[in-house]
């Protein structure tokens, strides 16, 4: 059993990217940092301003207290009269609108700062996206690379917008917290401090559970998701096989399992989020404890004690922010490393913009090719896809180019359209070589119809004309027809105008195939390249079609990849290809006197019906 | 007040949808009553211990640590005492919470375990027509985030909004058990807080409801742009498709930073009204200790009480965007659930009895909707045993009568009958047992091969042997280093198009159906596996009733009668060769043997883009 030709392409890429994501894992993913750092560069004084203001804030409200220690030490002793006490009340509420203004000012100034830098990563992510080429998607899925512009972003986001600003201030406060503490009695502040070592000892130990745990519940999520997508795209087929219940109890075992993973990361969750709390209250205990017998033998005044007190309570909020600040950046490191790996792919296929394109426009271009030795390995591969092709293909030539599955056919396609880089031997457009052409010049000189056919949910119209916005109605209709089409889309009842895609008609394949050939041939490039483009149709529409197509392109260099034998037959010239090697080069009525390869295919092809 | 009726009139909806939607997860969040009245108790537990800390700091001061009417060593003991309660305290307030958290997500994912469940059973249950226009990606969305958007309304915030109620009101009632003068006093701010709240909720409200939609733009956005990055790619689009996203992105960060500037006013708002509460407990609480009405231990006490005070309205700005997404999406998915368009059942439906196969089609009308009708007075019929092969272009209704004779929708007019017996008054499930349906698409649920062809069902009629030689599929066992027992679909082999296609004619011959019903669109597949499909096929139509939507020139030809549909008409009908010499729409679909380029018929709805 041969497999479908999506086998052909390279799962050879697998090794590759087994030891890339290998090599990843074992960095720090610390180093992937270094992406954000021209950021905070960047907006330096942004950022300088708003941590000032965050610092203000946190100095300010620590001489709150020091007020509060005043008032309680004179109502104390015993000299506090309504008059000093509304001095302190007012004090109070002037430095809380001072404070107000200034936060205002760090909440815009930091908080924005994580908005410009989500906002130009995406920016940067997306287009770096349009440069990456098929090697690249070929080895990650939509959900995956949707993953990183929505998921990973926003918790990058959130670590450097609410994750930063909480650990300035809790290492700020905490800090200060502690020399307040400190001033008013050492040996309280050592006393009070003692327990925190214990809370950074388990937050070590248990944050590599807290990781793994969650990435099983993120596993089992995209689990779900997966069947619930395919049961509801297969929803004819799960009806007609009665399978509504047992797909239920599917889900329900799967949703089981999420609920039990999940409740295993709350073991997780449920000691490390109270501890925090506990270690907080115990070092409370301890002040009171300790604190209070210093009271009682005079060591120290009762203002300090009540103060120290007051310091303390300002503690439990750093120590809590720590917990969760850590988290924060856990995951944004995380998901930075991950953006990092996408954005260090490169397109296999360099750019070379820096050249100068000698054909623009490309109608300039003639339309010849020519292959020397071209031979092409598929990363990790051993077994090469194709080997020493040498061909020259002549202005306005149609070549036909059959071979069966994994015999190189798409490989050549790809090589011609640029999708892949040439290796070893040379591709020559018009004379010149592919690899001195900057990639848009070669890519504006040939209109490349891929094997997938991909459709927007739009209409009919609209597809056709997506590489010629402003082409008229008769230009489509041209083409459409040239594609055998037109007929089709006029018997639908709104014609052109027709919605395809989600809430708009189905196509059957053969008409998806042939309106992307449709859309091709309204670019009226000089060179044309179908890659089984009619494989969803019966030999004998796929050779009329093909036999249009044709007459239509008259004159333009025209490629056709098929792999059944009889469509081709009018072809000026057909290529074999068997195993990456050019077996034998001919027309259609050369190759079958030849009684070679070809024919024999033919005869098995024509025979079977 | 309000300058704008019509703004308030909307509010008012949004209030009473707001119930609405309450009482829609009433019913998921009863049977957790256990759970929730656990982690409501041991979350009163939580905030009692938190509440006393202050209390006992100050009773330690003010009867211990500053009463000088004790000794020294009396003083000392008083210190231990209350220290010893204070770990008391703080080692239950952990253990409790502990709990606490377990006990939540428990619940949390009870309820939305029961919510997803009761979701996918509701809408897998629903008829086609419900799933006609309705793209998998949004129900996939209901499914998976939107019931995950809930959790958290579920947990943190349905607990702690009981809990930080309870807790306002146990503060409230301890100051005003200590000095109800100077609480009386902190209750004139009250007014102020409650105008801010309001006020911020709407605008967050607003504000948070822009970033949703930006944000939903750009991921609808990049999504198709990476599912098309060939076609933009080759057709040199990369530098419009940018600009267009920059657009979108632009317009999102916009919003962000409207979101940054409305909680940047509220949150330190907030703020200062919590230092006004100190200032004014330091003012006028001092003038009640200079007055005697008051300690000084009573004075700290009541400080501490009222940053607790203002803990839960500081997250309330949180909980507030929580809440909203939360409500967001419980509105999507009751909406899902409220959607009822199943088919009449009859009242004893009729099973088991025997069939023969005959198939009859008497004036059948039917349209989708309101649309215009897809089929017009269709009527045929074919003899058990024999072979009706449908042709016709996209959207002349070929689909629509595999739909009608499988009882997914049911006709306008007219009626569908096997052997005599209108399908209507039959039962749907044995029904579709009875109609073997083979399509273009394969469904594959995630498990072995051997899973996938007996699906749920025993064998009938045929061994498994026997099976995988008829379906051909014994060629790709042999590669399979283990056999039946591979496991396909997520996380296993993936099949070829070629592969799937003969799983599921090896399905069929399993279920072995009276009548079969083909769907035969030709999938991208090599000659060899056309010629094994060719194969399986035969095997398939073999001594059934079969009714076949045909590409392939060698299943029509084969076929006992021919149907030549023209929107929703039949146009022409008999075998191969009397079609050819009417010289009519058959002989002009066949001309494509003369370069016209027609093919034979549209085929069958395409698998969904990948």
């Amino acid at each position: 059993m041969s497999h479908s030709k999506g086998g052909q392409t390279p799962s050879g890429e697998n090794p590759e990217r087994a030891g890339h994501e290998e090599s990843t894992h074992k960095e720090s993913p610390w180093r992937s940092f270094h992406l954000a750092i021209p950021y905070f560069k960047k907006h330096w004084r942004r950022l300088a301003l708003g941590f000032f203001c965050l610092m203000v804030v946190d100095t300010l409200q620590l001489i709150i207290p020091r007020i509060i220690k005043h008032a309680v030490d004179s109502l104390q002793t015993g000299t506090a009269t309504t008059e000093t006490l509304l001095f302190y009340g007012g004090w109070i509420v002037l430095i809380a609108v001072f404070i107000a203004l200034l936060r205002y000012f760090w909440r815009v100034f930091l908080l924005g700062f994580s908005r410009i830098m989500e906002t130009d990563l995406r920016n940067r992510m997306v287009s770096h996206l349009l440069t990456l080429d098929r090697a690249f998607y070929q080895r990650r899925t939509p959900g995956e690379v949707m993953a990183l512009t929505t998921n990973d972003l926003s918790s990058v986001q959130l670590a450097t917008g609410m994750g930063l600003v909480a650990m300035v201030d809790a290492l700020f406060m905490g800090l200060a917290a502690i020399a307040f503490m400190a001033y008013i009695s050492p040996t309280l502040t050592l006393i009070a401090i003692a327990p925190m070592p214990i809370l950074a000892l388990l937050t070590r130990v248990l944050s590599g559970h807290l990781h793994r745990r969650f990435r099983k519940v993120q596993e089992q999520f995209s689990h779900m998701t997966e069947f619930v997508r395919s049961t509801f795209s297969s929803i004819r087929l799960v009806k007609a096989y009665n399978q509504e219940s047992s797909q239920e109890s599917r889900f329900d075992e799967l949703g089981q399992a999420y609920v039990r993973d999940n409740l295993r990361l709350a073991g997780i969750h449920g000691t490390l989020f109270p501890i925090s709390g506990f270690i907080g209250n115990l070092s409370m205990l301890l002040v009171l404890f300790y604190g209070g017998r210093m009271t009682i033998l005079g060591t120290i005044t009762v203002g300090d004690f009540v103060a120290f007190i007051a310091y303390l309570f300002l503690m439990t909020w750093p120590m809590m922010a720590l917990g969760w600040v850590t988290n924060l950046f856990q995951r944004g490191v995380t998901s930075l490393s991950r953006i990092q790996t996408l954005l260090e792919e490169k397109p296999i296929v360099e750019t070379r913009e820096d050249l100068p394109g000698t054909f623009y426009p490309p109608s300039g271009l003639r339309g010849e090719i020519r292959m020397e030795n071209l031979s092409f390995v598929f990363p990790g591969h051993k077994r090469p896809a194709l080997r020493d092709i040498s061909l020259q293909i002549s202005p306005g030539t149609f070549l036909g180019v059959v071979g069966r599955t994994g015999s190189g056919k798409t490989t050549l396609c790809h090589l011609l359209a640029r999708l892949y880089p040439v290796q070893d031997g040379a591709l020559y457009l018009d004379g010149l070589d592919v690899n001195d052409l900057p990639l848009s010049a070669v890519r504006g000189a040939l209109a490349y119809v891929p094997q997938e056919v991909i459709l927007f949910s739009s209409t009919i119209a609209h597809n056709i004309a997506m590489g010629k916005k402003d082409a008229g109605r008769e230009e489509i209709e041209a083409v459409a027809r040239a594609a055998s089409i037109h007929d089709e889309i006029m018997a639908m009842q709104e014609g052109y105008d027709t919605r395809i895609g989600e809430k708009g008609v189905n196509l059957s394949g053969g008409q998806r195939q042939r309106i992307a050939i449709a859309r091709a041939l309204l670019l009226e490039r000089p060179i044309i390249i179908i890659d089984d483009g009619l494989s969803a149709v019966d030999m004998e529409t796929e050779h009329a079609i093909i036999r249009s197509i044709a007459n239509y392109l008259s004159g333009r260099t025209c490629i056709v990849v098929s792999h059944r034998v009889a469509p081709l037959a009018d072809a000026h010239e057909i290529m074999v290809l068997e195993e990456g090697k050019v077996v034998e080069v001919g027309s259609h009525e050369q190759l079958l006197e030849r009684g070679g390869f070809y024919a024999n295919i033919h005869r098995q092809q024509t025979s079977g019906g | 007040m309000r300058r704008n009726p019509a703004r308030f009139q909307e509010e008012k909806d949004f209030h009473a949808k707001d119930m609405k939607l309450w009482k829609g997860l009433f019913p998921y969040i009863l049977p957790q009553w256990r759970g929730l009245s656990l982690a409501i108790v041991l979350s009163f537990i939580v905030t009692a211990t938190s509440l006393a800390i202050p209390r006992l700091v100050q009773v330690g001061m003010d009867d211990h640590i500053l009463n000088e009417s004790l000794s020294v060593a009396e003083r000392f003991q008083g210190l231990s005492l209350v220290a010893a309660v204070f770990l008391g305290v703080i080692l239950v307030g952990f253990v409790t919470n502990f709990f606490q958290v377990v006990t939540l997500e428990w619940t949390g994912q009870r309820i939305m375990h029961a919510l997803r469940q009761g979701l996918f059973q509701h809408v897998v249950k629903l008829d086609l027509s419900f799933f006609q226009n309705q793209p998998v990606g949004r129900l996939v969305t209901r499914l998976t985030n939107d019931i995950q958007n809930m959790y958290e309304m579920f947990t943190s915030v349905i607990v702690t909004l009981f809990n930080d109620g309870v807790r306002l009101v146990g503060i409230l009632a301890i100051m005003f058990w200590m000095n109800w003068r100077l609480s009386l006093v902190l209750c004139a701010i009250f007014p102020i807080l409650f105008v801010i709240t309001v006020v911020f909720g709407r605008l967050s409200r607003d504000a948070f409801r822009r970033i949703r939609t930006h944000l939903a733009e750009i991921n609808s956005y990049v999504q198709e742009t990476i599912w098309g990055m060939s076609v933009i790619q080759i057709f040199l689009r990369e530098r419009e498709a940018h600009r267009e996203f920059r657009k979108l992105n632009d317009r999102y960060y916009d919003s962000a930073m409207y979101q940054v500037k409305i909680f940047g006013i509220f949150m330190p708002v907030i703020e200062v009204m919590s230092s006004v509460a100190m200032a004014l407990i330091i003012w006028y609480g001092g003038g009640e200790i200079i007055r005697q009405h008051m300690t000084l231990g009573e004075l700290t006490a009541f400080i501490s009480y009222i940053r607790l005070f203002f803990q839960p309205l500081r997250e309330l700005s949180q909980k507030y965007s929580i809440v909203q997404s939360a409500l967001a999406s419980a509105e999507r998915i009751f909406q899902l659930l409220e959607t009822k368009d199943r088919l009449p059942v009859a009242e004893h439906p009729l099973k088991d009895f025997p069939v023969r196969g005959d198939i009859r089609f008497e004036n059948v009308s039917f349209r989708y909707a309101e649309e215009h009708p897809v089929l017009r007075q269709v009527s045929f019929h074919v003899a058990p045993g024999k072979t009706l092969a449908i042709v016709g272009a996209t959207g002349s209704g070929k689909t629509t009568i595999i739909n009608l004779l499988e009882r997914f929708y049911d006709p306008w007019e007219g009626r569908i009958t096997i052997d005599g017996v209108d399908l209507r008054t039959m039962d749907e499930h044995w029904l579709r047992d009875l109609v073997g349906l083979v399509m273009q698409e394969v469904f594959i649920i995630p498990g072995t091969i051997r899973e996938n062809i007996l699906l749920d069902g025993k064998l009938e009629g045929l061994d498994l042997e026997s099976i995988l030689e008829l379906s051909q599929l014994n060629s790709l066992l042999k590669h399979l280093p283990e056999g039946l027992e591979t496991r396909v679909g997520e996380g296993g082999m993936d099949l070829s198009a070629g592969e799937k296609q003969l799983l599921a004619f090896a399905r069929v011959l399993a279920r072995n159906p009276r009548i079969l019903v083909l769907d035969e669109a030709t999938a991208n597949v090599d000659t060899e596996t056309e010629m094994l499909i060719e194969r399986a096929i035969q095997a398939a139509l073999s001594s059934r009733t079969s009714l076949v939507i045909a590409h392939r020139l060698s299943t029509i030809r084969r076929a006992d009668r021919i149907l030549v549909l023209d929107q929703g008409r039949i146009v022409e009908e008999g075998t191969h060769e009397d079609l050819m010499r009417l010289n009519g729409v058959y002989h002009h679909l066949q001309s494509l043997h003369d370069g016209k380029g027609l093919r034979l018929s549209g085929g069958g709805p395409e698998e969904s883009s990948p």
